[in-house]
């Protein structure tokens, strides 16, 4: 029979194309520095999944192709774009046949070392992104014991109960268990013992306060009888039956966090630098997210004054007027003391600028209040790209001048960046960044791993 | 598909063969399976019915299965295998009408596999589905023992050049130093046989002809490969430097014997989808006559069958065009428009009603299904008239200055460019043609690949640069010392002049890549 309906065969494709995403996963981890300054990441809409271009692998093959680089390329060499194809249908030379966005139009960022030729759009969770990150970055899977848990007092807790205590933790119930059984077995031995009725023994015992022998010797008189109507069970206590509730101190531990952002938005922190601090921030708040139960953020703004502004804001306010950061480090101060105590938060301060300050010393006097108050880090990034003349940093010196704080430079694609980091566990850093590739090193260094547990 | 539709399939079946073999076609027991979509999915994504594992093929699948998923298209209507027993799959879910058509269609395929020239060459790999099957189970094994890392760099680095084979499909495979005996015996023959006709006709005239002789017999001596090699995958197998242990050299016997076996598809593709095409209109026109098909069916026959011939803007659609070719050649045979005369004949009037009745249409069609490749086709039957005909164009990616946008813009469509373009292309996929010219280099066992060019087609001249690096790298892994490619680089292409060419070798030692001109 030529035509036959064969047993089912098990599929084999699922398997090797697990294979081949496992690698474009790899080569995702290769670009991440890239990838973590994608605009599309960092704006997107809420909700956990990225959309990431994904070019799929190919096994490189010999094959015609411009070897010329292409203008605005990104200088990968020439990349077959500007490919012919052979196609078929109405139309002459000079029309149009197909369109599409184009390179610089691109929607997300290209991940895929190896030549590709086509995109599978792919969806990658950005907590699998943030832990890929954290792989890289050396820090694997942080177990909660790991971090900075606090303990909580939330007053007293009852745990079981105990014989002896003070008066007020007495516990009523429990302790006349035994006393009401004590009554009743009492009624019964003077029943017994006397051959009286129910009631006249009850009165007996009442009479005498539960004293078995007393009520034994009150019934031996013939002529007692029952003063009492019905039988009203009391507990006769001895001082052993008397119960205790055990107490603790409530102590919770809390993995709470907040992350307070200040930026300065006076006329020089140009959008750059914003999207800039904005991707550092992003990526800081993903990756607390990841060791802490619970993460908030408060948003500061400053130029001269400073004040506390929804997120969106920002990100997208230009203000005019001096600097003075003293007044956003002050809101600050007021803030944790107010709503986010280092007894029961861990706070992370970052601050943004491009290091122009008009009172340095009074920004160190209420920077020191940060330290005092033992925040888990102080962050200050420093941005200078597209800037025409770049304004004398006041605040570095600042830092490095008041607090113990060690300069040193971050070796980076190209050159060096600047990082400042305190000296023995002093929780501040501040890092100098002056391009898109000092967003990763930035990153690496604030997410190091001994500043966590 | 219920029980009733497969019996009703396997009467069809019994006539479609019938009219197949009325037709003059050659048939044989064809094995088709009714199989579900993933089925297919995976045959098309594997190259076999069942193959090794490997994530490229993984990657197709995926591609494949989430096209289908997505669209309810993507999936071929029909998969056939030129094995020694052909082997065929037909979809459960599809409609019968669709199913009895893939009947039809897969005869088609199987005569020409039976009658083209390219495609009984590729049957003499008629164990090559076994081959795959046993490949699977060894390779596994070599996964369990030397790990998938190990394994897979191998198969990688094979199929980075599997399709670099020897131009011409039908030489004899000639171990190098037969080879190299038999190049001697030749330029011996120039020196010690004056005396023969041939030795008088090619005897060294003057004392540095005889030199020139002595010196290239020296060369032939040690000379590895003695004459260019094209089969990248036999000279590296056969000649690595680098232990390949049994099993490297067992994956790369794999992979190029695959390779090999479907090479023969890849030369008459256009040839022979048109050529199913052609017969499956025919058997399925007959079976309607026969009323074996209701009318309902017939619409989801022309339904289907205008969809595989339908044009497609930015590739070439074999189906249509494959096909397009026999309507157009048996027409113009059946008119006698063809031989010198008619080439000759500049009257346009009489030229366009040029009928001698020769009637030798059918006879033409099946002598080219027999002895052509796609490439010859191309270069005999591609006539001025059937390109504009077929509206056949060359479009290129642009950019939009005005919007930043990729465009595709039509750029040509003079027939001897488009010819020229598509007999490239026509030749293995496109593959550009890379010889080993020396696998003893510097003395120091060093690869030298030279990249054949051919100056009247710019395509020919350049590679893809990023690609390139890749593959060397991969030869690198197979060879394990230096690997150096001989290939061009433009300087200036001017439209209707020779395009300046500088030629350039790319190298890489394992660790770097360097360019140097030449």
């Amino acid at each position: 029979m030529p035509i036959t309906v064969p047993e089912p065969v098990a599929e084999r494709g699922k398997k090797d194309a697990r294979r081949h995403r496992d690698k474009q996963r790899e080569a995702i981890r290769k670009k991440l520095p890239e990838i973590i300054s994608e605009e599309s990441i960092i704006t997107r809409k809420k909700g956990k999944t990225v959309k990431i271009p994904i070019r799929s692998l190919d096994i490189p093959r010999f094959r015609p192709g411009s070897r010329k680089k292409q203008d605005g390329d990104g200088g990968e060499g020439g990349d077959g774009a500007g490919g012919t194809g052979i196609g078929q249908g109405s139309g002459s030379p000079g029309d149009v046949i197909g369109r599409r966005p184009g390179k610089g139009q691109s929607q997300g960022p290209e991940a895929g070392s190896e030549p590709g030729q086509d995109y599978i759009e792919s969806e990658i969770d950005l907590e699998e992104l943030v832990a890929m990150m954290l792989e890289d970055l050396g820090l694997p899977n942080l177990e909660k014991k790991e971090i900075a848990e606090l303990e909580v007092i939330f007053g007293f807790k009852i745990r079981g109960i105990q014989k002896s205590g003070p008066k007020i933790l007495l516990d009523p119930q429990r302790s006349s268990k035994i006393p009401f059984g004590r009554f009743f077995a009492f009624l019964e031995i003077l029943q017994d013992e006397t051959d009286r009725d129910e009631l006249t023994c009850f009165s007996a015992l009442k009479q005498v306060d539960g004293n078995l022998s007393e009520a034994l010797e009150i019934l031996a008189d013939p002529n007692f009888c029952a003063s009492d109507t019905e039988v009203e069970p009391f507990g006769i206590y001895h001082e052993q039956d008397l119960r205790y509730h055990k107490i603790r101190e409530d102590v919770r531990h809390e993995s709470n966090a907040v992350i307070i952002a200040m930026m300065d938005v006076s006329g020089s922190m140009t959008t750059m630098k914003k999207y800039l601090a904005r991707s550092l921030l992003f990526w800081l708040v993903e990756f607390l997210r990841t060791i802490y139960s619970r993460v908030e953020i408060r948003f500061i703004i400053h130029h001269f004054n400073a004040r506390l502004v929804p997120e969106e804001e920002f990100f997208h306010t230009v203000e005019s007027g001096g600097t003075r950061c003293a007044s956003a480090y002050e809101l600050a101060n007021s803030l944790i003391d107010t709503e986010y105590p280092t007894d029961r938060w861990n706070v992370y301060a970052f601050h943004f600028s491009d290091g122009e300050d008009w009172d340095a010393n009074e920004s160190m006097r209420e920077a020191k209040k940060f330290f005092e108050k033992g925040i888990n880090m102080f962050g200050y990034g420093e941005i200078h790209v597209d800037e025409y003349y770049r304004p004398q940093s006041t605040l570095i010196p600042a830092f490095t001048s008041n607090f113990p704080i060690t300069e040193w430079a971050a070796p980076i694609e190209g050159g060096t960046m600047k990082m400042y980091s305190g000296k023995d566990d002093f929780p501040f850093l501040g890092v100098v960044i002056e391009n898109k590739s000092g967003l990763w090193p930035a990153l690496k260094e604030f997410l190091k791993k001994d500043r966590w547990s | 598909m219920n029980q009733a539709d497969i019996d009703r399939i396997r009467n069809l079946e019994v006539r479609i063969r019938e009219i197949a073999e009325d037709m003059g076609l050659l048939t044989t027991d064809i094995m088709f399976e009714i199989v579900p979509a993933q089925r297919v999915l995976e045959g098309m994504s594997y190259n076999f019915p069942t193959n090794f594992s490997h994530w490229s093929f993984g990657r197709d699948y995926e591609r494949n299965r989430t096209i289908y998923e997505h669209t309810g298209h993507g999936i071929p209507y029909e998969q056939v295998w030129n094995f020694e027993a052909p082997k065929a799959f037909l979809v459960e879910t599809n409609p019968l009408a669709l199913n009895v058509l893939i009947l039809a269609h897969v005869y088609g395929h199987v005569d020409f596999f039976l009658a083209n020239r390219y495609c009984q060459q590729g049957r003499s790999f008629g164990d090559i589905a076994d081959e795959a099957r046993n490949a699977a189970d060894r390779f596994q094994e070599y996964t369990d023992r030397y790990g998938l890392d190990e394994v897979e760099s191998i198969i990688d680095a094979a199929m980075a050049i599997q399709w670099h084979q020897d131009l011409d499909p039908f030489a004899e495979e000639v171990p190098e130093e037969e080879m190299r005996e038999y190049l001697m015996e030749i330029e011996r023959a120039k020196l010690e046989r004056p005396d023969t006709i041939r030795g008088e006709f090619k005897k060294p005239q003057t004392k540095e002809e005889a030199q020139a002789v002595e010196k290239r017999l020296q060369e032939l001596m040690f000379k590895t490969p003695p004459q260019p090699e094209y089969d990248l995958l036999r000279y590296i197998k056969a000649n690595s430097p680098k232990p390949l242990r049994p099993m490297g050299a067992d994956i790369l016997s794999v992979l190029r014997n695959q390779a090999r076996a479907l090479s023969p598809n890849g030369r008459t593709k256009l040839l022979n989808e048109g050529w199913a095409t052609y017969v499956h209109v025919h058997i399925m026109r007959q079976l309607f006559k026969e009323g074996l098909l209701t009318a309902e069916e017939h619409g989801v026959f022309n339904r289907f069958h205008s969809s595989v011939l339908r044009e497609n803007k930015k590739s070439l659609n074999w189906y249509r065009v494959g096909f397009g070719l026999y309507e157009y050649v048996r027409e113009q045979w059946d008119r006698g428009r063809f031989g010198r005369e008619f080439d000759e004949c500049e009257d346009p009037h009489k030229k366009a009603y040029w009928d001698t009745g020769a009637n030798l249409g059918r006879e033409k069609i099946f002598e080219i299904r027999a002895s052509c490749s796609d490439r010859m086709a191309v270069e005999l039957y591609f006539r001025d008239e059937f390109i504009h005909e077929q509206a056949l164009y060359i479009y290129q990616e642009q950019v939009d200055e005005r919007t930043g946008e990729m465009i595709d813009v039509i750029v040509e469509n003079r027939p001897e460019v488009i010819r020229a373009i598509l007999k490239r292309s026509l030749t293995l996929y496109g593959t550009p043609t890379i010889y080993v010219k020396d696998g003893n280099y510097k003395d120091n066992r060093e690869l030298y690949l030279v990249h054949q060019r051919d100056p009247q087609l710019v395509s020919t001249l350049e590679l893809n640069p990023q690609y390139e690096r890749g593959t060397l790298e991969k030869i690198f892994f197979l060879w394990g010392r230096t690997v150096h490619l001989e290939t061009g680089e433009i300087v200036e292409h001017k439209e209707g002049e020779l395009t300046k060419v500088d030629r350039v070798v790319d190298s890489y030692d394992g660790k770097d890549h360097r360019s140097m001109k030449i």
